[in-house]
């Protein structure tokens, strides 16, 4: 059933403008960075002189924890507004379907759509890596947890933002506290290690990135099921 | 008890919203083959008991049942047996009637056959490839009601499905329902704040106003109702009206004419010979018959303001 609701979501985003933000988000991430390194480039080139892939990965990551705070905002907001705009919750809700599950799917396709986003960062700095004539051997681990771990580690905030947009038909309150989120996220690195803001970042006090990634998975888990009972619940107006 | 005849039953169903019970003690009762107009005029609680039947809302107090089985318990095997139409009609604009029913038909796990099926029930087969934002009023009302069919449903829900349509397209909407039950053989519940909408149709109503139900038997039943009277025009109502009291037949009058409520052909042949008799000038004897909309605007008090 739950691979049948997930189908369904994504027939309903087919022609919507959410695929493109989907390209554009790791798009944007490393154009700014082209534009960064193609001015900058005999400075930056020195200062990351032993390992310019390195430096390239680190500037793409500083951005790209901004892009993914807006971005998750943005796709729980787009991909709930799909349903609230007719309010199809209540036909979809009439249907021999279970509630917690449609919850799950909109979830899921929320995470889907982030994990593509994510993943086409790896291709995009690929690409400007080696039109910047880097050579070298590749750090893609380090790449590959650039993508990855920022995600998994901002799950709560998935969760969080998933759970407002579907309940509140008014999208106002859901995006003001997605922008307040990324600001909160610049500043990241400033917080003690227990604040959520700061786990996306990775950085803690053991430098360990799983650290971070694991608090996020659990977290996210929790505010999904409490998202997920309280949709259960509630009357369908 | 938990009586079988019975497709649908509420019993006490109660909801309170905003501090007042907008929904209160509904007992409805329908049976299987039977097209129930459920009527009541705008706010009395129609769409709430909808919802509350269909498991979108919780009832505040009383219960539903629906194939002899609790809704609260059995959400998921009952509303596979129910295909319902809300309100307005909800769909998704950007995609065409066809996705909009695979939307549902995955959902539902039928048939991709029942697409083609339902999409020329509604006659929508032509337009089924556009964009639904493109449709009107009537072609998106015709593409809920094709969504409530796709599963085949033994009870069909229908909330207000000509509400905000122009008199072709009621017209339309009410030749497709009709046909429903001899076709598809299903039971439908249809709601109305018009009695003339689905009085030629329902074979039972159910009249709900500010939340209690009023009335529900038999369309029959309710034609009985429209009780008769005869309208005399006399030259001197109240001479006339004392005189008819005297002789016990009960009437009102007013400056142009006696009224008498019910009176068989015999009764006004002896009111008639007595007005004539004491020189009466008996200008015209009218029979009047009052509307089925009359009463239902009687009962639920809402007379004027529709
Ligand atoms: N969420 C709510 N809070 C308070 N009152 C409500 C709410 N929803 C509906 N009502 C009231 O309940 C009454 C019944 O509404 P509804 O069931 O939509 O009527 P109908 O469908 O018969 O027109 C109305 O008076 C409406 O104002
Ligand atoms: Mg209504």
């Amino acid at each position: 059933m739950m691979l049948r609701l997930l189908s369904v979501e994504l027939l309903k985003i087919r022609k919507k403008l959410l695929w493109l933000l989907v390209v554009i988000g790791p798009l944007g991430v490393v154009s700014l960075q082209a534009v960064n390194f193609g001015l900058r480039y005999d400075y930056l080139s020195k200062l990351y002189a032993d390992g310019l892939w390195s430096g390239l990965i680190l500037n793409v990551s500083n951005l790209a924890l901004s892009a993914l705070f807006i971005g998750l905002a943005i796709v729980a907001s787009m991909s709930a507004g799909i349903e609230h705009q007719t309010n199809a919750w209540k036909m979809t809700l009439a249907l021999p379907v279970s509630k917690g599950q449609v919850f799950g799917a909109k979830f899921l396709l929320n995470v889907l759509l982030l994990f593509v986003s994510s993943s086409l960062l790896v291709p995009f700095t690929l690409a400007l890596g080696w039109a910047l004539g880097f050579d070298g051997p590749i750090p893609i681990a380090e790449l590959l947890r650039t993508a990855y771990y920022p995600l998994l580690a901002a799950m709560p905030f998935v969760a969080v933002q998933c759970g407002l947009s579907v309940h509140l038909a008014n999208q106002a309150l859901p995006m003001t506290i997605g922008i307040v989120g990324m600001i909160a996220a610049m500043f990241g690195s400033w917080f003690p290690d227990w604040v959520p803001w700061k786990w996306p970042s990775l950085l803690n006090a053991s430098h360990e990135p799983l650290l971070s990634v694991g608090l996020g998975l659990v977290l996210g888990a929790v505010v999904f099921l409490v998202g997920m009972t309280v949709f259960a619940r509630k009357d369908v107006t | 008890m938990s009586n079988q005849a019975w497709i649908l039953e509420t019993r006490g169903l109660t909801k309170r919203l905003g501090g007042k019970n907008v929904v209160n003690e509904v007992n409805l009762a329908i049976g299987k083959g039977e097209i129930y107009g459920f009527l009541g005029p705008n706010g009395a609680g129609k769409t709430t008991t909808i919802r509350m039947l269909l498991g979108l809302a919780k009832p505040t107090k009383g219960s539903v049942h629906l194939f002899g089985r609790d809704i609260r318990k059995e959400r998921i095997p009952i509303l596979r047996k129910v295909g319902s139409l809300v309100e307005y009609p909800s769909y998704y604009g950007h995609l065409t009637a066809k996705e909009n029913l695979e939307v549902v038909r995955r959902l539902l796990g039928v048939p991709r056959s029942r697409i083609d099926d339902v999409l020329s029930v509604v006659r929508l087969t032509k337009e089924a490839d556009r964009a639904v934002k493109g449709y009107s009023l009537g072609m998106k009302q015709r593409l809920g009601i094709a969504t409530a069919l796709l599963g085949q449903p033994e009870l069909l829900v229908l909330d207000e499905p000509t509400n905000g349509l122009d008199p072709a397209g009621i017209q339309e909407i009410r030749e497709l329902i009709k046909s429903l039950p001899a076709t598809q053989g299903v039971t439908i519940l249809i709601s109305s704040h018009l009695l003339s909408e689905v009085e030629q149709m329902a074979t039972r109503v159910g009249i709900i106003d500010k939340g209690n139900l009023i009335y529900q038997d038999g369309i029959r039943m309710l034609r009985e109702r429209a009780k008769s009277r005869i309208r005399f025009g006399v030259s001197e109502p109240e001479a006339a009206w004392r005189l008819l009291l005297s002789h016990g037949y009960e009437a009102a009058w007013d400056r142009h004419q006696l009224t008498v409520e019910r009176a068989d052909d015999r009764t006004v042949a002896a009111i008639v010979t007595q007005l004539v008799r004491q020189n009466h000038q008996v200008y015209r004897v009218e029979e009047e018959t009052a509307s089925l909309e009359r009463i239902f605007l009687e009962m639920t008090g809402t007379e004027g303001s529709l």
